[in-house]
């Protein structure tokens, strides 16, 4: 039976090719090109005091990498057509007697109009305002207190930034995006090209008929099943080991766990994703069908609730519970657990239990619901 | 009159093949059910359960001073951000709970520090945090440096006799207004890129597949020796699935978007209708460029996964499109939903219309024309 398969599938040049060359393609796509980092942020500027201290303040913005500079505007209406438009995110109003304000050690407030679409991006830019405001607060605060006080630079300095922060950070050192984006990523490849393949595979045979060759053949059907499913989990495994040599090798992703059992939790999870698109594919009828469900299964919950791009922790309840019922989430955890941080099976064994449980169950559930003798 | 006819029974033709391709998708029961799904629930799901922004991140406090000063500090690390999940004693007791994943932030306040603060002197507390996913990892140490910063300067201010309201002193505070969802309410966000998402994905695939089980199935040998032309081929399937996925749409945005996320119609809706079936229409075009180049739907899947998977993650919804590479933004230049991105936020939430979206729609025109083209020409190639 596995023989069968896997020469009906190797047949198909263009889908084998297609189906090793996918995962690969993805990883060099995604790994250089998805950037989470929000920098350049497009802003323009209305100075409304054009003094020594508004310069200043403003030169902070143009030249933070943070921000990207579109110009001067000098009405607010043009901010405001500017900001409909799309041409900038941010828009920087500096109120008239800004020096002189802050000379005679008042409070100022500056104006920022934040396009607020998307609102991650809106609060990281904030922050970045924030910042900027806060360190040009101590600066002129460190001002101040020199002249108020006739305290030094260091003595003022103390004064004002009594308090430091020093951040380590762990398990990504140098904070890469691509470090903690590539692993995810081998998880997202797999999730997404397995269950695909098996998916068609099935249905093909429905559709076309030949299925009814194996209904009255001799073939059990514990046999038929793992006849299916052996190519798509060698093709998979294959892929694992491609994806680990890229992420290793063309990325300089640290891998600092057990390989071995990297390789065992790749073939659990192996198992639960082919399993997904076989009982996806005794459920439906067409192939047209079963593309578009497992598409839609296997994509939108890893995209939103794997952890690839939102910790399961910042979930809400009902989200939460559907990041639990799909494997992604725990083989995210043991991807992101060997190559980072370097933990094994005392810590991520209830990850890998929570997928072999929902292999064994997807394996089940397909046996019980594959009869050779279908009502139609 | 002749060439009345001639429109007209080609317009018939072009209905029959339409409502034929409608009849396919009426009787693939679990398709159809999935579809509905698709456009509500998951909508739903998806647009209440996701913030992007740092939200609920484990804090674990180790506090060697137990001070009013470091137990106020504390304090401040408040949700939605921050969640307390315990305080330790042992600082080999926080590395154990980060390696398994139980909290994502160590926060170490050395002994003295509400000693130092009191008499001026400089003080440094600690931050261990987990950066297996960068982006949050830096948000949380950023979110803690504005925190302690804003302590540090108000200890400060208050050990120099300056902390009162009248007290004179040079500060530059923002004041923030965000316009086109004023409280930033990510659902509004959530929402419509979840839509946007579903659209596209099913613009890809619907037609591709349609298509290429009548050449699968040779079905479209059939449809070739009759009296229809390519054309008519194609564009039934275009139009009949365009009309679903615009109907789904109304769906989404009238059973989920309006009455639970209240997100607002700031534009003309007929304007956001006639674009999304513009968007359709060119990404419909992918598919089937797709579809004359695949023999069977599994190289389809796998020619549409190719296309669909970058176009979701990197036009725009996902991750911020002004700080891609610049090699990622050349070529997203290719991808409808970039535009689309645009179209939708600017007719929906800025109240914008053509006078001022005419460059994407122009875009989108543009790109569309070539991929139907290409397809048509390919596909004429193949069977003439």
């Amino acid at each position: 039976m596995a023989l069968k398969e896997w020469k009906e599938t190797t047949r198909d040049r263009l889908f084998l090719l297609l189906a090793f060359l996918l995962p690969a393609l993805w990883l060099v796509v995604f790994g250089y090109g998805l950037n989470l980092d929000v920098e350049d942020i497009p802003f323009a500027v209305m100075d409304r005091d054009q003094s020594e201290f508004s310069r200043e303040y403003l030169q902070r913005f143009i030249q933070s990498r943070y921000f990207s500079f579109r110009g001067y505007a000098h009405d607010e209406r043009i901010l405001d057509r500017l900001l409909t438009e799309t041409k900038i995110r941010a828009a920087i109003i500096v109120p008239e007697r800004f020096q002189e304000q802050l000379i005679a050690g008042e409070a100022v407030a500056v104006q920022t109009l934040l396009d607020g679409t998307f609102p991650l991006h809106t609060d990281i830019a904030k922050g970045y305002v924030i910042a900027i405001n806060q360190a040009f607060t101590e600066d002129r605060l460190i001002d101040f207190f020199r002249r108020s006080r006739g305290l030094t630079q260091e003595q003022a300095g103390v004064l004002v930034r009594p308090l430091s922060v020093e951040v380590r950070y762990l398990y990504n050192e140098e904070v890469r995006s691509t470090w903690s984006m590539v692993p995810a990523l081998v998880m997202f490849t797999l999730m997404l090209a397995s269950p695909l393949l098996t998916a068609l595979g099935v249905v093909r045979e429905k559709e076309t008929g030949s299925i009814y060759n194996i209904y009255s053949s001799t073939v059990s059907r514990a046999e038929f099943l793992a006849g299916k499913l052996l190519p798509y989990i060698l093709i998979s495994l294959v892929n694992v080991c491609v994806l680990w040599l890229m992420a290793v090798g063309l990325f300089q992703v640290p891998f600092k766990g057990h390989f071995l059992f990297f390789f065992f939790a790749s073939v659990v999870f192996v198992c639960c994703t082919t399993g997904i698109g076989l009982l996806i594919s005794l459920l439906v009828q067409t192939q047209m069908a079963a593309l578009i469900i497992t598409m839609v299964v296997a994509m939108i919950p890893t995209i939103l609730f794997s952890g690839l791009l939102v910790p399961v922790a910042s979930l809400t309840r009902g989200a939460k519970v559907q990041a639990h019922l799909f494997p992604a989430m725990y083989f995210t955890n043991i991807v992101r657990g060997s190559f980072l941080k370097g933990v094994g099976a005392d810590v991520l064994w209830i990850d890998l239990l929570a997928l072999a449980i929902f292999a064994a169950a997807t394996g089940g559930l397909t046996y019980h619901l594959f009869t050779k003798r279908p009502k139609t | 009159m002749t060439v009345g006819r001639g429109v007209a029974t080609w317009g018939q033709r072009l209905v029959a093949l339409t409502w034929k391709e409608l009849l396919h998708l009426w009787r693939d029961v679990p398709l159809l059910l999935f579809l509905i799904y698709s456009f509500s629930l998951s909508v739903l799901v998806s647009g209440a359960g996701i913030t992007m922004q740092l939200t609920n991140a484990e804090l674990l406090a180790h506090d060697e001073d137990q001070s009013p000063s470091s137990r106020e500090l504390i304090h401040r690390f408040q949700p939605p951000y921050f969640a307390l999940v315990g305080a330790i004693s042992d600082p080999r007791e926080g590395l154990r709970q980060l390696d398994e994943g139980r909290a994502m932030v160590v926060l170490d306040i050395p002994p003295r520090f509400h000693e130092a603060l009191m008499s001026g002197e400089r003080t440094t507390i600690q931050l261990l945090v987990d950066t297996t996913n960068a982006p949050q990892g830096l948000s949380a140490a950023a979110y803690t440096v504005r925190i302690a910063a804003l302590f540090g300067t108000e200890a400060a201010l208050a050990s120099a006799g300056l902390s009162g309201a009248k007290a004179s002193r040079p500060l530059v505070s923002s004041a923030h207004r965000v316009w086109f969802n004023p409280t930033q309410d990510e659902r509004w966000f959530q929402s419509i890129s979840h839509l946007l998402r579903m659209i596209t994905l099913f613009a890809v695939l619907l037609p591709a597949a349609a298509l290429v089980r009548e050449k699968e199935r040779g079905t479209v040998e059939q449809l070739l020796v009759s009296p229809v032309s390519p054309f008519q081929i194609m564009f039934s399937k275009v139009l009949a699935m365009s009309g679903v996925i615009l109907l789904a749409t109304a769906l989404a945005l009238y059973g989920v978007l309006h009455p639970v996320f209240h997100v607002p119609m700031k534009g003309s809706a007929a304007l956001f209708f006639l674009l999304t079936a513009l968007h359709v229409f060119t990404t419909a075009g992918f598919g089937l460029v797709a579809a004359t180049l695949a023999k069977n739907q599994a190289q389809v899947a796998m020619m549409a996964l190719f296309v669909v998977g970058p176009m979701l993650l990197l036009s725009g919804i996902t991750s911020p499109f002004e700080s891609m590479p610049q090699w990622v933004q050349a070529i997203m230049t290719l991808s409808p939903l970039r535009y689309y991105i645009d179209i939708t936020y600017g007719v929906m939430l800025k109240g914008a219309g053509l006078d001022l979206l005419w460059k994407p729609v122009g875009a989108m025109l543009l790109l569309g024309g070539t991929l139907f083209g290409s397809g048509m020409w390919r596909f004429r190639r193949q069977f003439q």
